[in-house]
């Protein structure tokens, strides 16, 4: 019970001022049961406030604090740390949300200085019934998750593994380096994407601190910060990753040779079911595809499967089974990077109809040497050289009936394949652009957008009707806005520009790991200004195009912001705990287990006493104070800590108070 | 929908059907009863309102409300051939289902008649009242004269797929219902790239020249592609590429030969329907070349 309680208004400059009266709030409080001070400033959050409640403190000998002003969201952290200066507890503190919830939302003075004063009275019935708690430290694990290979993985790996971090790098696909290995030229410096991308592959493989499991799929996260036990599904390769030296006999004795849609070319090239999607591969390693092999879908492959007859090594195996491995981490940064909206969907731009209706994916798959092509240009279709390519931006991106955001890569990286379009097939090739606005946002962008605007190409604004194949080409009208006219383009090769949505199972992804998604399908950061790689979730960062689309260069500068935000937890060796926790009251508890089932974290376990009685245990590493089992306990003996039933009652009670 | 369950509908005829597009009107009458539905002809109906949409939108609202009110009184669903009509009653029923002070303003002016909008008229088109509704098995046992792969170019026109966000009978980019439709009576309904082209009739007012165009476009591509037959269903577009199928060809300088169909009037023939019944001798386009009409 605290009996001497302070309170401390804040004008948040204007924020709240302008709305609640101050003055009037100031002086009521003062005539509050239990209150000995009142006092307000312009920004409590200063300097100058937070010794004004530290002085306070200390000259009235206060056992309790309300703080109205922002919500505790931005300032409860900054808050309890002055209370605790001042010399009580960090959590004999309240704080009256009188911004978000009253100056923010209203217009009415007199009103809202009302409301003001029942949230302050309301808080005031709870601070004099706050309970110092005490935190308790967590070990931390020191070794970090990073799922996904891509570019933004492969940085925070070897950010971490820098810093003296065991890491463990999970990749889904059979090799790790992402989208970026698809590339030819990344823009707008037009270096080799693959050449600049290799070295860092290689250095996750080599290096000491790194574990890399391909071909491997997280499937459950269990724990908290600090703490993080993980599931993780490595699946069958059917082929030995200690033995298979990486020759490629396999491949090329494959019965299937050839005959298989290669995922890694966009469909554009072929495979064989025994395979490594491209040749600087890490792990250079093969991988037997389970939906085609003939052994592993049929049992029998000819006379005998071949690959097993042409390996020296005898690393093929198809007796190997997915097996499960746990891992202990203390932080996770997840980079499962982004799937490409199938522009078959959008029907009228063809890409259902026509063979010659690629996406700019396939383009890089075409442009790049070791491509299906070996780098030629050449018409899907029937393999002659185009003399017309067409480039259609934003599809499915800034459109109301697909996906209301920009792609953020489109505008750049159809500019780039001009350039290398010309450099490959001369200055004579016609080019056109159907743009909506050419985004050129980033370092030295706008100055390739001028030197592209300088060539030979044909930019159109306006989003084309229809693409139609009109036999020997295809045909595109485009109402052009800058000159009001409606154009038909005659072309040879069509290349749509889609829009980067969210992993086709992201929803579920972010299920496993009780991260939240905004309302796009992207993983949702904890503030999109000043916690721009947090979650929701402790322990827990994201980064690359998970969070949201943007090009290498941000997703590499992310990567590494987020890899220092994991390396905040385990540089350390112990980790506060959250003291805002459920306890149980062992008298009321009948055992009866309801919590236990609805308990998220696993952190509720069944305690039985010698007598045989038995009761409810909260293991305090893993509970992360969520309250779900304080709302579904029958008999009221759960409670959380800082928000006990006495003490939220009153709380209640006072606010609505007349 | 249960065999022998007879669907009720009020039929909406528009102005263009019952003054000048007779056979539309005569197809649909003969062919409705055989697929089960009852048409129900009402007292009082008007314009649908969308030909001065553009003037004066509050009276178009008006007009469509009013007829949907009409309908709604007797307790029927509408199902109005005209696209255009369909289109102008859909929108109409949505906004007024959607915006709850344009529907207490219409039903001021309602009340005058004693009429009342409440909205649990359902609206159809002939497009998914055959192919939604009644559905495709039905059509198929009803065949008497099949198409025997008779080459079909379907054309379903704007107000049919347009505009996409007020809901349409059909898909706007992709629409197939009219397609599966004519394969199940044995046509073989094939895309071609001026599927989705405007028939152009909405420009006869004041660019005559560019309107046939349009609609000479369209059908020099069906023609040169070897299409048999070209199917619609709405009176506007009909008279484009029937009534002035001529006049159409000499803009894009060809000879156009094109056997223009209602979608009821080539269902009412595979049904055993006779011509003179489906109105085909109105038809101004080349039918009879078609061996199901000339009876050859």
């Amino acid at each position: 019970m605290s009996n001497k309680i302070g309170v401390f208004v804040c004008h948040c400059g204007i924020n709240i001022a302008s709305t609640v009266n101050i003055k009037d709030l100031v002086d009521y409080a003062k005539k509050l049961d239990g209150v000995v001070v009142s006092k307000d400033y312009k920004y409590m959050c200063s300097d100058v406030g937070a010794n004004l409640i530290k002085d306070s403190i200390k000259k009235n000998k206060l056992d309790g604090v309300v703080i109205a002003c922002c919500s505790p969201r931005m300032h409860e952290h900054t808050f309890r740390g002055v209370v605790e200066a001042g010399g009580i507890n960090a959590f004999n503190l309240e704080i009256a949300n009188i911004r978000e919830q009253c100056s923010w939302a209203h217009e009415d003075k007199n009103r809202a200085t009302e409301k003001a004063i029942a949230l302050v009275r309301g808080a005031v019935a709870k601070a004099k019934l706050l309970e110092p708690l005490e935190t308790s430290k967590i070990k931390v694990t020191p070794a970090a998750l990073v799922i996904g290979g891509g570019i933004a993985g492969i940085q925070s790996a070897l950010d971490l593994a820098e810093e003296g971090h065991k890491v463990y790098l999970v990749e889904r696909s059979p090799t790790i380096g992402g989208r970026m290995a698809q590339l030819d030229k990344t823009f707008p410096t037009l270096d080799c994407s693959g050449c600049i991308l290799t070295p860092k592959m290689m250095e996750v493989a080599n290096h000491p601190n790194i574990e890399l499991l391909t071909y491997s799929e997280v499937t459950g996260v269990e724990g908290s910060i600090g703490n993080f036990t993980i599931k993780v599904n490595k699946k069958a390769r059917y082929v030995d990753l200690d033995k298979c030296t990486g020759c490629g006999d396999c491949t090329e004795a494959c019965r299937l040779k050839a005959r298989i849609t290669s995922e890694f070319d966009e469909g554009l090239g072929k495979r064989s079911a025994v395979y490594i999607p491209f040749p600087q591969a890490v792990p250079l390693k093969f991988t037997i595809d389970t939906n085609t092999c003939l052994m592993l879908t049929r049992g029998k492959c000819g006379t005998g499967p071949l690959c097993v007859e042409v390996c020296e090594a005898g690393a093929i195996d198809f007796k190997q089974k997915d097996e499960e491995v746990e891992l202990k981490v203390g932080a996770i940064v997840v980079a499962t990077g982004y799937d490409v909206l199938d522009p078959s969907a959008m029907y009228e731009y063809g890409y259902a109809r026509s063979d010659d209706v690629i996406t700019t994916l396939g383009m890089e798959r075409l442009i790049n040497s070791s491509g299906p092509t070996n780098g030629e240009i050449l018409k899907p279709s029937n393999g002659e050289k185009p003399k017309s390519i067409t480039y259609i931006l934003c599809v499915g991106s800034r459109d109301e009936s697909e996906c209301n955001w920009c792609c953020r890569i489109g505008c750049m990286s159809a500019l780039k394949h001009v350039y290398l379009l010309k450099e490959k097939l001369g200055d004579d090739i016609e080019i056109n652009v159907c743009y909506t606005d050419i985004r050129s946002f980033g370092k030295g962008y706008e100055e390739f957008y001028r030197k592209i605007r300088g060539m030979k190409t044909n930019f159109f604004r306006g989003r084309p009707s229809e693409v139609r194949d009109a036999g020997d080409h295809m045909s595109i009208d485009i109402f052009d806005t800058t000159t009001n006219k409606l154009f038909e383009i005659k072309t040879d090769l069509v290349v749509l520009v889609p829009a980067l949505v969210p992993r086709a199972d992201s929803n579920e992804f972010a299920r496993i790991l009780r991260i939240s998604q905004s309302a796009d399908g992207f993983l949702l950061e904890a503030h999109p200004k000043l916690r721009p790689m947090d979650t929701f979730t402790g322990g827990i960062f994201i980064t690359g195009c998970c969070q949201g689309p943007k090009d290498i260069q941000d997703s590499v500068a992310q990567a590494s912001g987020a890899a220092a935000r994991a390396a905040n937890i385990l540089s350390k060796k112990e980790l506060e705990s959250e003291p805002l926790i459920s306890c149980v009251d062992e008298d009321l508890c009948s055992g009866c287990s309801t919590c236990i089932a609805i308990c998220p974290y696993n952190a509720i376990e069944l305690d039985t006493e010698k007598d045989g009685k038995s009761h409810a245990k909260i293991n305090e590493a893993l509970c992360m104070g969520c309250g779900a089992c304080v709302v579904s306990c029958p008999s009221g003996a759960m409670q959380q800590r800082g928000f006990k039933d006495k003490q939220i009652k009153p709380m209640i009670e006072e606010t609505i108070k007349k | 929908m249960k065999e022998g369950l007879k669907m009720k509908y009020a039929l909406y005829p528009g102005c263009v059907m019952p003054t000048e597009q007779y056979a539309y009107e005569m197809s649909i009458r003969e062919v409705m009863p055989k697929l089960d539905v009852e048409l129900v002809d009402l007292k009082g109906f008007s314009c649908c309102g969308e030909p001065i949409k553009s003037v004066n939108q509050m009276l178009t609202l008006t007009l469509s409300a009013r007829n949907l009110a009409i309908a709604e009184k007797e307790g029927l669903d509408i199902f109005a051939p005209c696209p255009m009509c369909h289109l102008a009653l859909s929108e109409c029923k949505r906004i007024l289902d959607t915006d709850t002070a344009m529907n207490e303003r219409v039903n001021k002016f309602l009340e005058d008649e004693g009429l009342k909008y409440s909205g649990v008229s359902d609206i159809v088109s002939t497009i998914d009242l055959i192919h939604d509704k009644i559905g495709i098995e039905k059509i198929k046992k009803l065949v008497k004269k099949p198409l025997k792969d008779l080459k079909v170019a379907t054309h379903n026109g704007c107000h049919m797929i347009r505009p996409s966000e007020i809901g349409r009978p059909d898909d706007s980019e992709n629409p197939q219902k009219m397609d599966n439709i004519l394969e199940a009576i044995g046509a073989k309904a094939l895309d071609y790239p001026e599927k989705l082209d405007c028939c152009g009739g909405l420009l006869t007012a004041n660019l005559p020249e560019s309107a046939l165009t349009k609609t000479g476009q369209k059908l020099k591509g069906v023609q040169d592609q070897g299409f048999d037959a070209f199917i619609d269903t709405c009176p506007w577009c009909h008279r484009q590429y029937d009534s002035k199928q001529t006049k159409a060809g000499e803009t894009v300088a060809a000879k156009l030969d094109v056997p223009v169909l209602y979608l009821t009037q080539i269902l009412g023939l595979s049904f055993g329907i006779s011509k003179d019944k489906l109105g085909l001798d109105l038809n101004l386009s080349p039918v009879e070349k078609l061996a199901i009409v000339g009876g050859k």
